[in-house]
């Protein structure tokens, strides 16, 4: 699709000449997201406010454009890829912590506002916020709600949608709307638990209005070593077995063990088959007790070479291993493919088997770091994308791996959404009803199809049935 | 009966499949249907409009799967609440859910109305750990939204647009819940005294505790003021925390006793946290109310006085709150009307109604959309 003239001379006008790209040059920053297909926009716009959005939305309607709102562009299921054209909306200039207010533990920010910049502002109040993607240092509140993120702290505080209170979204109509609210039993449909997570397909978010939570006065990390992932994953069905759900147990392979090690020097051990990161918090005294208890269990889970992390600084050391684990991988190959099924927990040595099968049968390096506590797994699929034909294996290997999940009893996505890399699954796990049911939803919200067009449904027109064009570049990821 | 108008026909239908179809026919035939759980909380809502056929869930309460490791439990919407904490107890472990007005509640008909207890202090309510529902639309079809996992992004989160909607559009026939470990340790802590400012300021000193209870419950039921406040986590940290609050031990029964409040009248105030105390003292004296100081809901009893009633209702809504009536009779109802003033977004949730349920066949003229 090409954009006349008209259309672009009015959305200058609407946001200021400055904030409006359509040099065919310039549009290639905005092509993709973190992962696969790419696709160019016709414009990007960078509105300011609500009423700026809601005029972008009314002209864009007049000239029938797709409209994709795009945080940061950390998604990685293709979320923010205008795989129809039209306009890439960008929020990045909202990007204003409007108010914390300590007394209510809530806070007010713009969409563009970055996760771990929210934290940081609210400890100063001594609060925080608690969903903590690992992209968090670069990834936004409004894509999070968007995509309703997770985190390795969800285990214990829940994902993004039990967090946000309140929004204002900016509908198909142009009208700018609040949903939700710190009533807390508000009568009435729940349109914002309909909103978050919606994937941009609904709406475009303006203003957010989370809830912050008191820092707890102790955290404790322990770090493990098993044999094997199996060990590991007896180990973290045992844990939760006693009763005892920690904070994050996330779990790394191998694979993910030696480059990270190599890389990072956190000080785990190469020799491991599966390393476990386990954290509580709380009082002093109930972390303490905890840890004892969960190191207990853990070494009669055949745990070697436990670490608890001294001090902060050991223990930033031993979360920088996961959160950049993923760039580490480039040591190995330089790009990456990664899914997020879900399995019930108990069926994750079994999956986890299965992964390291497919891979061995499509000769792929695989890397697996996840979120064991939750049954979410990451499998990371490492390739050179300049090796001819690699991308197919690729492809098919993925979605392989998504099949036994689902064959497990699981779901197609924990936390990255479905966008274009998945929507042609949902058919695996929702029959016609299943999905008619959402279409119904979505007919009523955005009548024209205008939000994000070709996602989250099955979308039989794609011009591009290929998952994988453009794949993440390890090396790129040194936020991970 | 709901609200003195009785259906012409009730019909009890074994699965899901017999309820959506007898659902289907409904529909189609024009009659206008209200689903039935527990009957707990068919006092909410204006009096309907029309009611044809009741549609009772009881014979569908199996227990369709139950994972004690993976934490996760999916039953039929008729099941009662006790008898899925019953078998949850039996492996350690509870759902957060405990409402007022039970015993009796249904699992189907709790999410339907959207009710919930002293435990959403710590654990939030239904809306944070139901991770999937089956539901019979008017249309006769059967639809799931979610799954049986404890993290799903997969699809749009429509457990949210059912939940709470007095089953408006659609039936739950089946849910599937995240559930919790019991705590290692816990116990119940009380304080007593005659005002609200003190007992306002010992509630704001619970809540900033460095473990704060999962549930403080103020009540004023007849003389003087209560409150309880349930204490949970390992032994040392709650032993801690007895002595740091420094309020007399509680009976640990308070709490099971506690959720049997309800009443041929009462109603649910809901304000942002900073607000309640002070709708509280605007209640008529002597009234009979109990507070949760850490959400900001209320429910009150016994009011009589519709002027009065609309009074506190206006001042809820002034501060961005509601006042939703939970029972009382219908001519109450029809003077003051259930609900209070229609959200903002009333014509999207109009829409949304009409696109599920085109006909009107589900409960008309109950809810607010």
């Amino acid at each position: 699709m090409t954009m006349n003239r008209g259309a672009i001379e009015q959305l200058r006008k609407a946001v200021g000449a400055d904030h409006v790209v359509s040099d065919p040059h310039d549009l290639v920053i905005f092509e993709r997201d973190a992962s696969i297909t790419g696709s160019l926009p016709d414009a990007i716009v960078f509105p300011f406010g609500a009423q700026e959005v809601s005029t972008v939305v009314k002209i864009a309607r007049a000239h029938g454009l797709p409209v994709v709102p795009r945080g940061a562009g950390t998604g990685l299921s293709g979320g923010a890829v205008t795989i129809r054209g039209g306009i890439a909306l960008s929020l990045a200039r909202m990007h204003r912590i409007l108010e914390i207010d300590p007394v209510s533990r809530t806070a007010m920010v713009e969409p563009g506002v970055v996760n771990a910049d929210l934290s940081v502002e609210a400890a100063r109040k001594g609060l925080f916020y608690a969903p903590d993607p690992s992209s968090q240092k670069a990834c936004t509140i409004g894509g999070n709600a968007a995509e309703n993120s997770g985190g390795p702290h969800c285990l214990y505080y829940g994902v993004t949608t039990n967090h946000i209170i309140g929004m204002e979204a900016v509908l198909a109509d142009g009208s700018i709307r609040w949903v939700g609210g710190d009533d807390p039993d508000r009568p009435g449909l729940d349109l914002l638990g309909m909103l978050v997570g919606s994937e941009g397909t609904m709406c475009v978010i303006t203003r957010i209005q989370v809830r912050l939570l008191p820092i707890p006065e102790a955290v404790r990390t322990l770090m493990a070593a098993f044999p094997t992932i199996e060990t590991a994953s007896h180990a973290v069905s045992s844990v939760i077995g006693h009763g005892i759900v920690p904070a994050a147990l996330e779990m790394m392979d191998e694979v993910t063990v030696g480059a990270v090690e190599a890389h990072y020097h956190a000080g785990y051990p190469t020799d491991a088959g599966a390393v476990l990161l386990v954290e509580v918090d709380g009082l002093t005294e109930s972390a303490e007790e905890l840890m004892v208890e969960i190191r207990r269990i853990l070494e009669a889970n055949e745990a070697f070479a436990c670490k608890l992390a001294a001090d902060d600084a050991e223990r930033q050391l031993l979360w920088a291993g996961r959160k950049g684990a993923i760039g580490a991988l480039g040591r190995i190959k330089p790009n990456y493919y990664l899914h997020d099924g879900v399995v019930p927990r108990t069926r994750l040595p079994e999956v986890l088997h299965s992964v390291g099968e497919i891979g061995r049968h499509y000769r792929l390096p695989v890397a697996n770091v996840f979120h064991a506590g939750d049954g979410n797994l990451h499998p990371n699929i490492l390739f050179d994308l300049r090796e001819p034909g690699v991308m197919d294996k690729v492809e098919k290997a993925g979605e392989e791996m998504l099949r036994a999940c689902i064959d497990a009893g699981g779901t197609l996505s924990g936390e990255h959404g479905i966008g274009l890399e998945k929507n042609a699954f949902m058919p695996w796990i929702f029959t016609p009803d299943d999905l008619q049911q959402m279409h119904r939803v979505k007919d009523v919200v955005d009548p024209k199809g205008m939000f994000n067009p070709g996602k989250v449904f099955p979308d039989p027109t794609r011009r591009d049935a290929r998952l994988v064009a453009r794949s993440g570049v390890a090396a790129e990821a040194n936020w991970w | 009966m709901v609200d003195g108008l009785g259906a012409a026909t009730t019909s009890r239908p074994a699965s899901a499949e017999e309820l959506a179809a007898a659902l289907g026919e409904a529909a189609a035939a024009g009659l206008a249907v209200i689903p039935v759980g527990g009957g707990r909380a068919l006092g909410m809502g204006d009096p309907p409009e029309r009611f044809d056929l009741a549609l009772e869930t009881s014979g569908m309460d199996r227990l369709v799967d139950y994972s004690p490791a993976d934490l996760t439990v999916t039953v039929e919407a008729g099941m009662p609440l006790e008898a899925l904490q019953a078998e949850l107890a039996r492996a350690g472990q509870f759902l957060p859910l405990d409402p007022f007005g039970g015993p009796g509640h249904t699992v189907g008909g709790l999410l339907a109305s959207g009710w919930s207890g002293p435990l959403r202090l710590r654990y939030g309510t239904a809306r944070d750990y139901l991770v999937g529902l089956r539901v019979a639309l008017p249309d006769g079809r059967l639809a799931r939204s979610g799954g049986r996992v404890v993290k799903n992004v997969s699809g749009y989160d429509l457990n949210k647009l059912h939940l709470g909607a007095l089953g408006s559009l659609g039936v739950i026939v089946e849910a599937s819940f995240k559930v919790y470990p019991k705590p290692l340790s816990e116990l119940s802590l009380g304080w007593a005294g005659p005002g609200l400012e003190e007992a306002w300021a010992q509630a704001d000193r619970a809540l900033s505790l460095a473990m704060p209870p999962v549930a403080l419950e103020l009540l004023q039921l007849g003389g003087g003021l209560t409150l309880v406040g349930r204490i949970a986590g390992t032994e040392e940290g709650t032993r801690r925390i007895r002595r740091e609050l420094g309020w007399q031990d509680a009976d640990d029964g308070f709490w099971e006793e506690h959720a049997r409040h309800g009443a041929e009248r009462w109603a649910r105030l809901s304000v942002r946290r900073g607000a309640l105390s002070g709708l509280l003292r605007m209640l008529p004296e002597p009234a009979r109310w109990m507070a949760q100081p850490g959400v900001g809901v209320a429910h009150w009893f016994d009011f009589e006085d519709p002027d009065r009633f609309v009074a506190v209702r206006q001042a809820a809504e002034a501060e961005g709150g509601s006042l939703v009536l939970l029972a009382a009779p219908p001519d109450f109802k029809r003077q003051v009307g259930a609900w209070g003033r229609p959200p903002a977004t009333i014509d999207l949730m109009r829409r949304l109604r009409d696109a599920f349920d085109p006909r009107r066949t589900l409960s008309p003229g109950r809810y607010l959309v």
